[in-house]
């Protein structure tokens, strides 16, 4: 999958699943940082992740995906 | 009650299940209509034969996973491999455990460490890779094989009792974490069953034990494997982080 194309997709997961508006979707956001980017809403993002890119992400990537950044890195990582 | 298909359809993992309560558990979950898949350390005849056996019967699947379950590794590769073929799993039964006994003064720290594998960090990794697919499927049954080793206050118990209070406290964690998603989760801690882990036992502490309990006996496997069927069943559908003691009345 094409870099822009993930990161697109990506950021509508984010959106979606956190229900914010994507303009606030920018390698700047942050886990924790914003109240609707909690524990709970993690999981569930993890999950929407895990279904929109058809991956399964380790335990150690969840913990580590803490940035919206970050979560590009990572699921780039499993799409390779 | 009849258990003729309480589980029909349904798919169980059921870890240690080569011997004792675990072969139990297989046994009496594919004759209530469970496919299976069966997770031991080591391949053997008799399991495989027992396999054939209950799909002739039953008419249900079964598969063999290989793994040691102190090997992080080994854990981690296994599961990965089974949530990638994005089947269902409905019930999942972390079994397998290590008996270890020995006064405070007498337990080696490797000894608690090894413990604390087998019984408690495995069945979390294993519990957190199955849940992946038991979220999505909306709808799982856990049922964690504690013991009243890590409930009461038997000297000797440092290793195994500990590692088993931890796997039940983590049972009532999880149950509160993962009920929105439709799954229970629940431990049975049974006393001293007949199975090879009670013939390690010393005598004086097994004979202690028993003299606790108001049956004055052994557990049978098959007492545990049926309310292991019952909390996998949707008979216990409003059951969720409970352990339940199966101890014949201590």
């Amino acid at each position: 999958m094409e870099s822009e194309l993930m990161e697109s997709k990506l950021k509508t997961i984010f959106a979606e699943s956190l229900d914010i508006d994507q303009s606030i979707v920018t390698d700047n956001l942050r886990y924790a940082e914003i109240p609707q980017w909690d524990s709970v809403a993690h999981m569930a993002l993890m999950a929407y992740i895990e279904v929109g890119f058809d991956i399964m992400i380790d335990t150690e990537d969840v913990i580590d995906m803490s940035s919206f950044e970050k979560a590009k890195q990572i699921v780039t990582k499993y799409l390779d | 009650m009849s258990n003729t298909k309480l589980l029909a359809g349904r798919r169980a993992l059921v870890t240690g299940a080569g011997k004792g309560i675990g072969a139990k558990i297989i046994d009496t979950f594919a004759a209530a209509g469970a496919h299976l898949i069966v997770c031991v350390r080591l391949p053997s005849q008799e399991l495989s034969d027992q396999l054939a056996a209950l799909e002739q019967q039953y008419g249900i699947q079964t598969e063999v996973i290989i793994f040691d379950l102190k090997n992080e590794s080994a854990i981690k590769q296994a599961m990965k491999a089974l949530c990638a073929r994005k089947i269902q799993v409905n019930i999942l039964v972390n079994n397998a455990g290590v008996a270890a006994g020995g006064l405070l003064g007498m337990t080696s720290l490797e000894t608690i460490k090894s413990s604390f594998q087998v019984n408690f960090f495995a069945p979390v990794l294993i519990t957190q890779y199955i849940t992946k697919l038991m979220i999505k499927q909306g709808q799982g049954s856990i049922i964690n094989l504690g013991s009243i080793a890590g409930l009461d206050n038997f000297p000797g118990y440092t290793a195994y009792g500990s590692s088993k209070a931890a796997l039940m406290q983590f049972t009532r964690i999880i149950a509160n974490e993962l009920a929105p998603h439709g799954i229970r989760v629940n431990s049975i801690a049974p006393a001293l069953i007949d199975t090879q882990m009670a013939q390690q036992m010393e005598d004086k502490a097994a004979t202690n034990m028993l003299g606790r309990s108001a049956m004055r006996r052994l557990g049978r496997p098959q007492e545990i494997a049926d309310l292991a069927l019952y909390l996998a069943s949707d008979q216990s559908s409003f059951v969720n982080g409970q352990i339940i003691r199966a101890d014949g009345g201590m």
